[in-house]
């Protein structure tokens, strides 16, 4: 069970290259069938998590509520999300007169690219990261940042006010909360000692980095709640005041990518999360791609139990509480780390 | 150096631009728009736009019998049928000067504190789901819906009641009503208690509530607004209280009021009021006689020719019926005093300079319902 | 503290988590009707004599009942159509009635596909159930 997952991927790779040498190709194309064998696993990954997501959130959010959710499509409903495929699938897509044909168009797809890409560095269990880049946390916070612009792309070109507005409060937002949530990453970055995924996992064989750092830890809920446009902070689809915000006029299957961009944000960010502070992939017992998993999901559960708790913040609150709160606090964070670090692991 | 304030002219200066808060859009309580010019997101003029639900139920009311009146005062103010009841009934009993009996005043109170809670449920609910706590709505409805099934027990509607009539009310309640009654009043604390700690507790709804949307006691008499709305401001203002109309006198009740005139006021003070209005019920489930529930009224009524004005504490604020017979069966002219019309005119004046999110909260915290307004 | 508040709505909303759903499970479920609900109409074919009182006090005008007078100058019904489409369901008509020859039902889905539907003819139903139940009529 442990190397399942490992051994599915030298099976691969075995193929593969015994496919280059059948066909007498360069030995170089076997590393780019390799990364793109791992790309449609990491793809498909991401698209089945987002079906499932769509579904528990719902039946979350239902039981919150005292009631009872989708339960007419299979048993209990659980076919719901992909009747909801269907339908959008089927339905028209609309470009509105106004909109800046091509922004409009490349919006909706440019937000799932960053999405997917993060997965790269994305510890799946023991040994299960496609890339395991010596930068890794970094390289998530570079990529996970450009999907601002697809979010802004999408609001300007639908030439929509409320887009234009929604956007522009995506814009202000992200870019905010960035740097608590950053900051708030140097802490576990500055006791394991590295920006490698691998790296960080291993430094916490002992104690999950929660314990060291739990004031971080929840700098990360907040901001990553806020990155994720979440919760309370959901503040660019602000339904009771923008319709829907930078979505407001995409329909079809272009709806749909937002949807699954958003879902597949909430899945790395509760695994960057899961990473950083709870040990990654490292757990008794079970499999590691398991505790992985199943510490994702916990961390998921967690950000729709507050989605569905806590009213809109309004948007000065929002900056108030980056910018007078996080922020300084982080910083005292990574002080108080430092002094820390120095003191016990001595001079 | 000596640092020199920017005039206005040399800050950068953004184009302003109008949206449509409505007649489609998720939180505008029924068909209504308010056309908002916004200068980034601050709200710096509103205009309110309404007649959209108009179905001219003062001109169709002069086609009608005054009793065939009644369904129709339940779609004024959808939410609060059984207050439009009364106040309706209660005005054309004062036209035809008749007593009602001792039992049909005590239902009649029961049932308007009932509906008053319901109503008062609906406003927190919406509220919630303005400030997007969607769970606060639902723990709201869950606790509305037991009133409605008692509603539905004694008049057979759940929304649209009709039950009040000229002279009494339609029929006595079931037999099994009362205790059913006495188990929801135990049950209501419970959910109160449960929204205190979901909403009112809540630190980012007061950060989004305490001082916004003001009004000054002033402002709010000169637009007239009344009810919660008015309380809310610090002016102890209940028409049960200050002008008692039916039975109210003999009941003893407090009356909740705010401080500031706030959205947060407005809404705390409809928690308030639900708790008052269990001890109305209370207190006229103790003392509630038996006997007839409708006095001999005439199948035709007709009323002698002249005009009769009369008001009650609705659910939104002083609900008034202004009624001219001209001797016939029908009424001359209908006029109703609707206090959503009231609380709306003061949007403008409440949101300007806010933020858009504060206008959409204050919206919710006037407590409007479009039947009303337009009617 | 700030932050209390919030914590204490979590803890509403988790302690609901595990709660029982309240909602009404329709369907599968049927809902509990109160005996004096306003759904359809029926009408006791023996107590109606077409005397018209009901339609009169109904605000829309929604009820159409005519009569005819037999041999011994008796009135009786001949035809009794009710348009769901302008009924309010004020029970006007009901508390109208001087021989109690109408009340209504618990039937609540009266929701048709064609306008025309919604005119409901209360003799035809009357006769064709009478056919339909085993009953001795």
């Amino acid at each position: 069970m442990e190397s399942l997952f490992i051994n599915i991927g030298n099976l691969c790779r075995e193929k593969v290259v015994e496919l280059t040498e059948v066909l007498n190709l360069p030995e170089a194309f076997a590393g780019y069938f390799m990364v793109l064998i791992y790309a449609i696993a990491i793809l498909t990954f991401v698209l089945l998590n987002a079906i499932v997501l769509v579904y528990l959130e719902r039946k979350i959010a239902a039981y919150l509520q005292q009631r009872l959710g989708p339960n007419r499509v299979g048993p209990r409903g659980i076919l719901q999300s992909l009747a909801d495929v269907v339908k959008l699938l089927g339905k028209e897509d609309i470009i509105p007169r106004a909109a800046d044909k091509w922004i409009f168009r490349l919006a909706a797809v440019l937000v799932i690219v960053p999405t997917v890409m993060v997965y790269a560095v994305i510890p799946f269990g023991k040994d299960m990261i496609a890339v395991d880049l010596n930068i890794g946390i970094f390289y998530f916070i570079a990529i996970s940042s450009t999907a601002t612009i697809a979010l802004l792309m999408a609001g300007w070109g639908s030439n929509n006010k409320y887009s234009l507005l929604g956007s522009m409060r995506v814009v202000a937002q992200m870019v905010s909360y960035e740097i608590p949530l950053v900051f708030s990453m140097l802490g576990v970055i500055m006791i394991a000692g590295s920006l490698q995924m691998s790296d960080i996992v291993a430094a916490q064989k002992d104690m999950w980095f929660i314990v060291f750092q739990p004031v971080a830890f929840l700098i990360f809920i907040i901001a990553a709640t806020a990155e994720l446009n979440r919760g309370p902070f959901d503040l660019p689809e602000g339904e009771q005041e923008i319709i829907a915000g930078p979505f407001t006029e995409y329909s079809g299957m272009r709806y749909a990518l937002f949807f699954t961009a958003e879902y597949a944000n909430l899945i790395s960010t509760s695994a960057i999360a899961a990473t950083l502070f709870l040990g990654g992939p490292s757990g008794p017992w079970l499999p590691s791609w398991m505790w992985f998993l199943i510490k994702v999901y916990a961390m998921i559960l967690f950000f729709m139990w507050i989605r569905w708790t806590i009213p809109r913040i309004r948007i000065d609150h929002l900056m108030k509480l980056n910018w007078k709160f996080l922020v300084p606090l982080s910083l005292v964070n990574i002080f108080v780390t430092g002094v820390a670090l120095k003191l016990f692991s001595g001079w | 150096m000596v640092f020199k304030r920017k005039t206005e002219d040399e800050v950068l200066q953004t184009e302003r631009y109008q949206i449509n808060l409505g007649p489609q859009h998720p939180s505008t309580h029924g068909v209504y728009q308010a056309i908002l010019t916004l200068d980034g997101e601050t709200v710096i003029d509103v205009e309110n736009v309404i007649g959209y639900l108009h179905r001219g139920i003062e001109k169709l009311a002069e086609d009608r019998t005054y009793t065939q009146i009644i369904p129709y005062t339940d779609r004024l103010d959808y939410i609060a049928a059984m207050l439009n009841n009364l106040g309706y009934v209660q005005t054309v009993e004062k036209l035809l000067d008749i007593e009602i009996p001792e039992r049909a005043e005590y239902l009649r109170v029961i049932m308007a504190e009932l509906q008053r809670i319901a109503s008062h449920m609906v406003f927190i609910g919406s509220f919630a789901i303005d400030i997007a706590s969607i769970t606060g709505w639902m723990y709201n409805f869950r606790d509305r819906e037991k009133i409605l099934d008692l509603l539905e027990m004694t008049c057979g509607s759940r929304i649209t009641t009709s039950y009040m009539r000229i002279g009494g009310v339609a029929e006595d309640i079931p037999a099994d009503f009362i205790p059913i009654l006495e188990r929801v009043l135990r049950e209501l604390p419970e959910g109160l208690e449960e929204y205190d700690e979901l909403l009112t507790g809540n630190e980012i709804l007061i950060g989004r509530t305490k001082g916004v949307g003001v009004i000054d006691i002033d402002t709010a008499l000169d637009y007239g607004i009344g009810g919660p709305n008015l309380r809310a401001c610090g002016l102890p203002f209940d028409l049960r209280k200050v002008r008692p109309y039916g039975i109210y006198d003999r009941f003893d009740f407090e009356v909740p009021t705010g401080e500031n005139g706030d959205s947060f006021d407005r809404f705390k003070i409809r928690l308030d009021e639900i708790r008052q209005s269990i001890r109305i019920i209370e207190q006229a489930i103790d003392n509630i006689p038996e006997g007839s529930v409708k006095s001999k009224v005439p199948r035709n009524i007709k009323p002698n020719a002249g005009e009769v004005y009369h008001q009650i504490e609705g659910a939104r604020g002083i609900l008034g019926y202004y009624l001219v017979s001209d001797g016939s069966t029908k009424p001359y002219r209908l006029h109703i005093h609707s206090p959503s019309l009231m609380s709306l005119g003061v949007f403008p004046e409440m949101t300007k300079g806010e933020l858009i999110q504060d206008a959409v909260v204050n919206l919710a915290s006037i407590d409007i319902v479009l039947g009303e307004i337009d009617r | 503290m700030y932050g209390y508040g919030l914590l204490k709505g979590l803890r509403v909303t988790l302690g609901n988590f595990f709660g029982r759903a309240v909602t009404e499970q329709y369907p599968e479920r049927r809902p509990f009707i109160s005996p004096r609900f306003h759904g359809f109409f029926q009408l006791d074919l023996k107590k109606c004599n077409g005397c018209g009182v009901c339609s009169l006090s109904c605000p829309n005008g929604a009820i159409q009942v005519t009569s005819e007078r037999d041999e011994n100058k008796k009135r009786f019904v001949t035809g009794y159509k009710i348009s769901l489409g302008y009924c309010l369901f004020c029970g006007l008509c009901v508390e109208a009635c001087p021989r109690d020859a109408l009340r209504f039902t618990q039937e609540f889905e009266l929701s048709s596909y064609r306008r025309e539907d919604f005119v409901c003819d209360l003799l035809e139903i009357e006769k064709r159930e009478k056919i339909c139940s085993r009953e001795p009529a």
